[in-house]
């Protein structure tokens, strides 16, 4: 990954679920501060624009539909102006919305999806199986992963083949950042999550759980899962943070795919027609914009989240 | 301790604006006696001083600066004295005698008499015998040399150089072979020079020596390249006293570097900075007109045994040629391009003005025609529009192209006009190593050549002979004849205009050449691109196009152009200087290195910009830091 | 500090680095393209005899197992990493080292800057938590966190060097420029060398701010603080004395961790400013298709990073007795 999830501090262990701080109560809690509604604000609008950028732009412009001029400044018919072959910039980050959000989100899941598993295991099993796994997890942890990405861009398309063979709506040669994303960053996930389950496997529940007969997959899903499930909802609001950089740094040396633009696609078709030094500054601010604003707001909303559900991050202010 | 903090963000603040200002005024260039130099930014690597190993342009710009041709090239791309003076050849134009310069010294003061030629000529026959190492590192060099027809070569006294060919040919004089000095060459055998991928590799590190006006000095490999002015050159010294080459990742920082007075000179620009620089005062643009080609090229043995193609459509040479009726050349060379193009026709571009000749029926866009043209040939619509081939599938072709070259947007318009007439299109990029081992058929280490139809560029020589050599019959087993384009009476018209010693005839050869293969609709030439480049006219003057209507001053064929510029400084009312906006606020800097100031109108565009950012940055952190005081307090339960 | 310690460090270190080593000769051999034809270049019409004389010479027709992955390792362990073909026939190695000082000064010196003034910022941010400082503090390091490194890179080069032309917009020294000293040379590499500078230390220095922060909020909730409070002490005193030690050790161990992550952001940083180093070189060979040079910058950045965490470990071994099991 590019830029790291800000770190939940390991040592510190979170609160374990208690009676009346289900999601109904967090979600109240973070409508309260202001750093929690900001986030909350800022990604919905976004959030919107993925789910239906062509009900606010109309469908996403080629080469062959463009109507405007070549890298025309905003007006009132191209409220962000036009890009080198006429297409509105305006559609193209609304439309890339959807893309490096989409990238993002499935990126999240597979990190914290294996961050997850491997944590509550690796923490539960420990002995052998423990020591193995995190010396993998430290292994992808030093890894140079932008170099390995790039690598691996070249041998993950050769696998899964070229052409515009299209999965979830998205082509194979975005699936494969994703791919690429989530296999570089689980294993920050995995080891905050160990560490949780560590300290809770020696809470008395658990032991009562298992002096009753339950099986070390049960206490795993109906013990241990709830209790570190806050913890992953804040690891992986500011993995989603992370990874819509890493996107957009990945997609700005060329891994992207130029018939989906995503934001970052769109930076490096900017500078790749010399729109900075032009000073075609519609080109490369709305996307710049459109980044630093959802890592902004997933960066402001997993500090949020900490607060609420770590007591001790509450502080004496 | 607040302040005891405060204290100490002060002395940090103090100390970093104090190493600021040290840094500020340094104008590094402002002392005197320093040597005029020319910068030159290329968006190219700059990957050997070998040139056996060259393959970019750039690659051959670094080695004709400093190794003459037996005959080099003028302004105008006529025969030029190169290493030799003149030469002449015999009626049967079989025997090829050139004369040697007397008394001319390599730089490092040794002799350069015709051993060096005939030690050079001789390492490339060897090496063309050998099946080893038969295309010398990379294989650019020497087919001037195998189309000749050269069979042997010899020194008849130490200024004359006599080379024969097997058959009569016009291109040998032309042979594009740098005479290297064989006393430092000789020492190293034909791997040392040819294999890079090994140990003892022959890298010809500075300081070069070399015959031609400049010679490499310094080398930061993979980042710039110095030359130095050669004392022993024959002819006049060049102006400027040093060159330096500045490898560019991105045109962006190029062309600010070249506003900003960094460089003189910026190879490879965007069509829209070119434009945008072409109005800027003390830069002067200039539009090569390229010696090559974009094209699509088909796979027409589709379905044959050995081959990958989807549909056997592709095989049909009616189907390729309505398809090139839905081909809207001008309108991509206008949106994709920027107009900086010609729309294309035949293989031979139209900047060989001798040999280019347009097609007798050309085939002008029109979606109508295309659809009637594939209705008679009996490709019907299925329910869905798609056309269906003889075998009754629906074609849909997969369109790609390399991943170094950008062609999205030329696809995103094919895949448009193709749907318009019923041809379905999957467009998707190829990584460059593996698109060339997908294009391969069986002939030439097995196949596959899994693919329908792709996109890349060619660029030739001044003679049309490499252009042509590509699609004989016998140049698909190497693989580099990629549409598999086979006929026998191409292949004879070949040999024909090889050996053709009258031009008439010759021109008439290769007319019916282009011809028959445009009536192939084996390769689409999509259009002949230009090459943008820029130079700055406040420290040089009098840059001069090779050639003069359609060429760029550098970056062309041989060193010609070096030898034009002139010290803006020394002689401010240079006189024939060709710059196309001679800005009349041109003062001559004392020095004549002093760093030129910047117009003022370079900056403007982005300025404005810039503040936007700032007061955004601040707006948000402001926002959020009233946001934070209003809020509610965080409750502490 | 205990052997036991030590040798289990260092042994995760050597493992780490042998696991590095063998998946660099996996993905090497999963490249797409046949390795003979990625060793000749991008050359068409390479004539198949020398296509086989390549795979010879380099021992391609041999199995993979065990004779290819034994010649490599024994290549690997002389330091012999092959030759690039971007840059015909220099050793990868060669390559590297030239690439690595102008990496290693951006770098080192913006780590350097960024962990000063991040973790000074952070520290008093964490201590005086909801002053002024604290809140436009944490809203900038925020907003730098979120940008990525080469859009702050554009800003600045079009507003310094560009638009206002106080500093140099590529490279690290004027070029083909002989420097008279010692001295003028020092000079003319910091005016480049400030703004990638600048960049660097802008993109880091939010994120270690944000870190210590938080890091100088948890230990002000501990009991000893509590306790010293109630003694009376000056809160000078606690900072220093107490907070700040406290809070410093888990920020270094981050630091040392987030190396990975600020060498993507090297790549851009320097593809932005046309900076001679690594990352340059790492973008110039993925579009020359380098993978000998790919391979090695991989390999390089994992040992440099994984010596770098081992450090780490050690220097906090010995600050703080619990780790030293």
């Amino acid at each position: 990954m590019i830029a790291p999830p800000l770190p939940i501090a390991e040592e510190v262990p979170f609160q374990a679920a208690r009676p009346g701080a289900g999601a109904a109560h967090v979600f109240r809690q973070l409508l309260r501060r202001p750093n929690g509604l900001v986030g909350l604000a800022i990604l919905a609008v976004f959030t919107v624009l993925a789910i239906a950028p062509e009900l606010f732009v109309g469908p996403l412009e080629t080469a062959v539909t463009a109507t405007g001029p070549r890298l025309g400044p905003p007006s009132a018919e191209f409220p962000f102006g036009t890009d080198e072959v006429g297409r509105s910039v305006l559609n193209l980050t609304v439309h890339a919305t959807r893309i490096s959000m989409v990238i993002g989100l499935l990126a999240t899941i597979i990190t914290v999806g294996v961050g997850a598993v491997l944590g509550i295991l690796s923490g539960y099993v420990g002995g052998r199986f423990d020591s193995t796994m995190m010396r993998i997890a430290d292994f992808f942890l030093v890894m140079p992963t932008f170099v390995l990405a790039i690598i691996l861009t070249a041998i993950i398309r050769d696998v899964l083949g070229t052409g515009s063979k299209e999965i979830l709506g998205m082509r194979l040669s975005l699936l494969v950042i994703v791919v690429v994303i989530g296999l570089t960053s689980w294993s920050s996930t995995a080891r905050i999550i160990r560490s949780q389950v560590l300290s809770l496997r020696e809470r008395a529940f658990v032991d009562r759980a298992r002096v009753v007969g339950a099986s070390a997959g049960y206490i795993m899903r109906r013990h241990l899962l709830p209790n570190v499930m806050n913890l992953i909802v804040a690891n992986a609001v500011l993995t989603f943070a992370g990874a819509v950089l890493t996107e957009t740094t990945l997609s700005f040396v060329g891994l992207g795919d130029p018939f989906q633009p995503s934001w970052g696609q769109l930076l490096d078709a900017a500078r790749s027609v010399g729109a900075p030094g032009l000073g075609k500054w519609w080109y490369f601010v709305p996307a710049g914009t459109a980044v630093v604003l959802v890592v902004f707001a997933f960066t402001l909303l997993g500090n949020a989240l900490d607060e609420i559900l770590n007591p001790r991050r509450r502080g004496r202010s | 301790m607040r302040y005891r903090f405060g204290v100490r963000l002060g002395r940090f603040i103090a100390l970093a604006a104090l190493v600021a200002a040290g840094l500020f005024p340094a104008g590094a260039q402002a002392g005197t006696g320093q040597p005029l130099i020319l910068t030159v930014g290329t968006d190219q690597d700059l990957e050997t001083l070998n040139p056996w190993q060259s393959i970019t342009v750039a690659d051959y710009e670094i080695f004709q600066i400093q190794y003459e041709l037996l005959m080099g090239y003028d302004i105008n791309l006529e025969t030029a004295p190169g290493f030799a003076e003149s030469f002449e050849a015999s009626t049967d134009k079989m025997t090829y005698t050139f004369h040697i310069r007397p008394d001319m010294k390599w730089s490092d003061g040794e002799p350069a008499t015709c051993d060096d030629a005939l030690y050079t000529y001789q390492f490339a026959l060897d090496a063309l015998a050998n099946e080893d190492y038969g295309y010398v590192g990379s294989g650019y060099l020497e087919p001037s040399l195998t189309n000749a027809g050269l069979e042997s070569v010899e020194c008849t006294d130490p200024l004359t150089f006599v080379a024969k060919t097997s058959h009569p040919t016009t291109i040998l004089p032309q042979a594009y072979v740098p005479i290297l000095p064989k006393h430092i060459w000789e020492k190293y055998d034909l791997e040392e020079i040819s294999n890079a991928e090994a140990d003892g590799f022959f890298k010809n590190e500075p300081p070069v020596v070399g015959s031609g006006p400049y010679v490499v000095t310094a080398w930061s490999p993979g980042d710039s390249i110095t030359f130095s002015r050669n004392d022993n050159y024959w002819g006049t010294p060049g102006v400027p006293d040093q060159i330096v080459f500045q490898k560019f990742e991105g045109a962006d920082t190029m062309v600010q570097a070249l506003r900003n007075g960094e460089l003189d000179y910026a190879r490879g620009t965007g069509a829209d900075q070119f434009d945008a620089l072409s109005t800027e005062p003390n830069i002067r643009v200039s539009e090569g007109f390229s010696n090559g080609f974009t094209y699509l090229s088909f796979n027409t043995r589709a379905t044959q045994k050995g081959y990958g193609g989807s549909t056997s459509a592709l095989e049909d040479q009616k189907f390729r040629d309505a398809l090139g009726y839905a081909l809207d050349r001008q309108t991509l060379v206008d949106r994709v391009l920027n107009g900086h193009g010609v729309p294309g026709t035949t293989h031979i571009p139209p900047y060989q003005v001798k040999w280019h000749v347009e097609p007798k029926t050309p085939r002008t866009f029109s979606i109508d025609e295309a659809n009637s043209r594939l209705d008679a040939a009996g490709y019907t619509r299925g329910a869905d529009g798609i056309r269906v081939d003889k075998e009754g599938k629906p074609i849909e072709l997969r369109l790609t192209w390399p991943d170094s070259e950008d062609h999205a947007t030329d696809a995103q318009f094919i895949q448009g006009w193709f749907e318009d007439i019923g041809v379905g299109v999957d467009a998707f990029v190829t990584e460059e190593g593996k698109l060339l081992e997908d294009l391969l058929g069986p002939e030439t280490d097995g196949g596959p050549a899994d693919w329908d139809f792709y996109m890349w560029g060619w660029v030739g020589d001044p003679d049309p002979t490499s252009l042509l050599s590509i699609f004989q019959t016998s140049q698909i087993e190497s693989g580099t004849n990629d549409c598999f384009y086979s006929d026998p009476r191409y292949d004879e018209l070949f040999t024909t205009q090889l050996e053709a010693t009258d031009e008439a005839a010759r021109k008439a050869a290769i007319d019916e050449m282009q011809q028959l293969f445009y009536d192939a609709a084996c390769y689409h030439v999509l259009y002949y691109d230009s090459v943008l480049d820029a130079q700055r006219t406040d420290k040089f003057t009098n840059w001069t196009n090779q050639p003069p209507d359609t060429g760029t001053p550098i970056f062309g064929y041989g060193y010609v152009g070096y030898m034009q510029l002139q010290d803006a400084s020394a002689v401010p009312t240079a006189g024939p200087t060709t710059a196309a906006t001679t800005a009349p606020g041109t003062s001559a800097a004392p020095g004549g290195s002093a760093v030129p100031v910047s117009p003022g109108n370079t900056r403007s565009d982005s300025t404005p910009l810039l503040i936007g950012a700032v007061l955004v940055i601040l707006a948000l952190a402001a926002g959020f830091y009233f946001m934070r005081r209003r809020g509610p307090k965080v409750e502490e339960e | 500090m205990g052997i036991r310690f030590l040798t289990r460090r260092l042994g995760g270190a050597v493992l780490t680095i042998v696991m590095i080593v063998l998946l660099n000769f996996v993905l090497f051999r999963m490249m797409p393209g046949s390795p003979e034809r990625i060793l000749l270049g991008r050359v068409p019409g390479v004539p198949p005899a020398v296509v086989e004389a390549t795979k010879i010479r380099w021992g391609l027709d041999k199995p993979l197992f065990p004779d290819q992955f034994v010649a490599y390792l024994a290549a690997t362990a002389k330091g012999d990493l092959g030759f690039s073909y971007g840059e015909r026939g220099r050793p990868v190695a060669d390559v590297l080292l030239q690439k690595l000082g102008p990496t290693l000064l951006l770098f080192g010196l913006g780590e350097l800057i960024a962990i000063v003034i991040g973790l000074a910022l952070g520290a008093y941010s964490g201590w005086r938590r909801g002053g002024i400082v604290d809140h436009v503090g944490n809203a900038v390091s925020l907003v730098l966190y979120a940008t990525p490194y080469f859009l702050l890179g554009m800003g600045l080069l079009l507003l310094f060097a560009t638009g206002l032309g106080w500093f140099p917009t590529f490279g690290m020294t004027e070029l083909g420029v002989t420097h008279a000293s010692f001295i003028d040379l020092l000079i003319d590499i910091g005016r480049h060398l400030f703004l990638p500078l600048a960049t660097v230390s802008l993109g880091l220095v939010g994120q270690y701010a944000i870190l210590m922060r938080s890091s100088v909020i948890e230990t002000m909730t501990e009991d000893y603080i509590t306790t010293a409070n109630a003694k009376g002490l000056t809160d000078g005193r606690i900072l220093r004395a107490h907070a700040l030690p406290n809070a410093l050790l888990p920020t270094v161990s981050l630091v040392a961790i987030n190396l990975g992550y600020v060498v993507a952001g090297a790549i851009t940083v320097e593809v932005v400013f046309n900076w001679p180093g690594l990352g340059t070189l790492t973008v110039e060979a993925l579009e020359a298709r380098d993978y000998p040079v790919l391979q090695g910058v991989f390999l390089l950045l994992s040992i440099t990073i994984v010596v770098a965490n081992l450090i780490a470990d050690l220097v906090y071994g010995m600050l703080d007795p619990r780790v030293r099991t």
